[in-house]
């Protein structure tokens, strides 16, 4: 009954978006770490890990929208909007963000990168509890269906 | 915060446009002089970018001068010519040299910098260059000899001669070379004077040179390690400075420092201070910040990196040193934005017409960081009792074509023992000699 449609996806999906989560979470690490010691190496860190995150990022969207499209309806549809608006809004905040870590030196990270790095944490925080929760609202409608 | 909010919000919409940020009416000239104009700093998220692709000279086409000038090639199919330097018999020695290529790949901007770079320009070469070569030019109507002077050097770029020692600055270590009147090629690596900072990066690699009037000491430039601190200041250590090195021992201390990357280092002939042509620092603004020439006093500091033009903090450094910034001059004569000076010699000669004479001529590389070309030109400043006297004048144009590419781009500048200007254009692969167009008017 639980197990009626994965909580987040294909299984390449769900192995794909891990990677832009991952990477976005380390990028607001990083850019702390920075701000605390002001050495380079950690803003240069960001930069590659806002970079890392927007290819794989869009290549799970690519995959997603996909799955999405040519799912066969044997199944219920999974509910995907939660995921979209929050990967999108998540896309383009690290890429303004990755634009802002091409500055030189200190005024890469401070004040605008990482408090966008911050934000984008929190809109991934919210995705997740959206999806979480609209997924929750789906098998409930689903049992109740078949019951 | 409100900055931040607003600007959050304008960045979503305007992420493309904001490339295009010098269309206001700056006027340029009100950057040339003593006291510069200096609009409010701007920070991007896409700096503007504008690079003129190299094309080279075209049969027959040279520079343009004004009509009392005439401009002829002393020396053409060079490879990637830098500098130029006369010895006392008047063999030119044109420096040769390619960039050391150690720019580490730090960021991703590296790699889509060096691709848009690549896109454009012909000036990275990747072989050959690291030379010097000795032009000869016996009766004045063109080189009647040409050799190979050294080999294999490594991107170098100074070159200063004291008696029979002659000094080559590589990005990485001072050489001497024995040298006698008239040879023409010297074999042999040449010893080492003293290391110089060049690798494991090596951003700024020219190694400008010059000998104090009585040869006891060398003033080398040695340019910064990054635009402003992003390879970490320890990467900066004795650099962006020029150093005074010992001729008999190599020992060297710090002269002046806060020169981003300073020059042309040459002594003005009235005032006999050390000059030289400094490139500040990028990615503040299509007017920001003016390039400059300065006389350069002992123990002074300019500013780089924590602030520019005395005590305009840079917000990109941190942690900052007030310290420093408090002692932090203002340079003599700024030359406008992002003209990229790179040449600087003072008028000594008589084989010019006589209003230069004791003026400065100021090689002009060119801007890339701003969507209106500025410099491509060798431009002269007037001087009077060892102080510039007036404004800039262009004297020598025509680097860029009407559409926007390269023909050539003007480097280092030199004196040849007639006095006529030379200039090493590393785009046009060309030295350009300057000489009076009715030799009667040259300054006796």
């Amino acid at each position: 009954m639980s197990t009626v449609y994965s909580r987040s996806g294909s299984p390449v999906f769900r192995l794909l978006v891990s990677f832009p989560i991952a990477c976005f979470s380390a990028a607001f690490v990083t850019d702390v770490v920075y701000v605390v010691s002001a050495r380079i190496m950690w803003a240069d860190f960001s930069d590659w890990l806002l970079a890392g995150g927007i290819a794989v990022g869009v290549l799970a969207a690519i995959v997603g929208i996909a799955d999405a499209a040519s799912r066969r309806r044997v199944l219920p549809r999974r509910p995907v909007l939660p995921l979209a608006i929050g990967g999108l809004v998540v896309l383009l905040l690290a890429f303004l963000d990755n634009l802002v870590h091409s500055r030189d030196a200190w005024t890469s990270v401070v004040p605008e990168g990482i408090a966008l790095s911050a934000v984008i944490v929190l809109v991934m925080l919210i995705t997740a509890w959206a999806d979480a929760a609209a997924v929750s609202r789906a098998r409930l409608r689903y049992a109740e269906m078949v019951a | 915060m409100s900055v931040f909010s607003t600007r959050l919000a304008f960045a979503g919409v305007a992420v493309l446009a904001l490339t295009g940020a010098n269309t206001d009416n700056f006027d340029v000239s009100s950057q040339i002089g003593p006291n510069p104009v200096l609009p409010p700093l701007q920070q991007y998220l896409l700096p503007p970018m504008k690079l003129a692709p190299g094309v080279g000279w075209k049969q027959g086409e040279t520079p343009k001068v004004p009509a009392d000038l005439r401009i002829t090639a002393l020396a053409t199919g060079l490879e990637h010519p830098r500098s130029v330097y006369t010895l006392p018999n008047g063999d030119v020695l044109i420096v040769e040299s390619r960039s050391p290529g150690l720019d580490p790949y730090s960021r991703p901007k590296n790699i889509v910098m060096n691709w848009m770079e690549s896109m454009v320009t012909s000036n990275g070469v990747t072989s050959g260059s690291n030379r010097i070569t000795l032009v000869r030019d016996t009766h004045g109507n063109g080189p009647n000899l040409r050799t190979v002077f050294i080999d294999h050097l490594h991107s170098p770029f100074g070159v200063a001669l004291v008696g029979n020692d002659l000094y080559v600055a590589n990005t990485d270590e001072i050489l001497r070379f024995p040298y006698k009147d008239g040879d023409t090629s010297i074999s042999g690596p040449g010893t080492v004077l003293t290391p110089l900072p060049g690798g494991p990066i090596d951003h700024h690699w020219t190694k400008s040179l010059v000998a104090s009037e009585d040869g006891s000491k060398l003033y080398v430039g040695v340019g910064s390690n990054s635009n402003i601190t992003e390879n970490g200041i320890g990467a900066e250590f004795e650099r962006a400075c020029i150093w005074e090195v010992d001729r008999a021992t190599g020992a060297h201390r710090i002269f002046a420092s806060g020169l981003r990357n300073p020059n042309g280092l040459t002594w003005q002939p009235q005032s006999h201070a050390l000059w030289a042509v400094v490139n500040e620092r990028d990615e503040l603004g299509p007017d920001l910040v003016p390039d400059y020439m300065t006389s350069v006093k002992d123990g002074a500091f300019y500013g780089w990196p924590y602030s520019y033009y005395g005590q305009h903090l840079d917000p990109r450094v941190h942690p900052q040193r007030p310290d420093l910034v408090a002692k932090a001059i203002p340079p003599d004569y700024a030359l406008s934005s992002h003209v990229a000076p790179l040449g600087l010699v003072f008028d000594t000669g008589t084989g010019l017409p006589s209003r230069f004479s004791g003026g400065a001529f100021v090689g002009e590389h060119g801007s890339w960081d701003r969507q209106v070309f500025n410099g491509y030109k060798v431009v002269f400043v007037p001087f009077s009792a060892g102080v510039p006297s007036g404004k800039a004048e262009d004297v020598v144009t025509g680097f860029l074509d009407d559409k926007g590419n390269a023909r050539g781009r003007p480097v280092a500048l030199a004196l040849d023992k007639s006095g006529a200007l030379l200039i090493a254009d590393d785009v046009g692969n060309t030295v350009w000699r300057v000489t009076a167009a009715n030799p009667q008017q040259a300054s006796k």
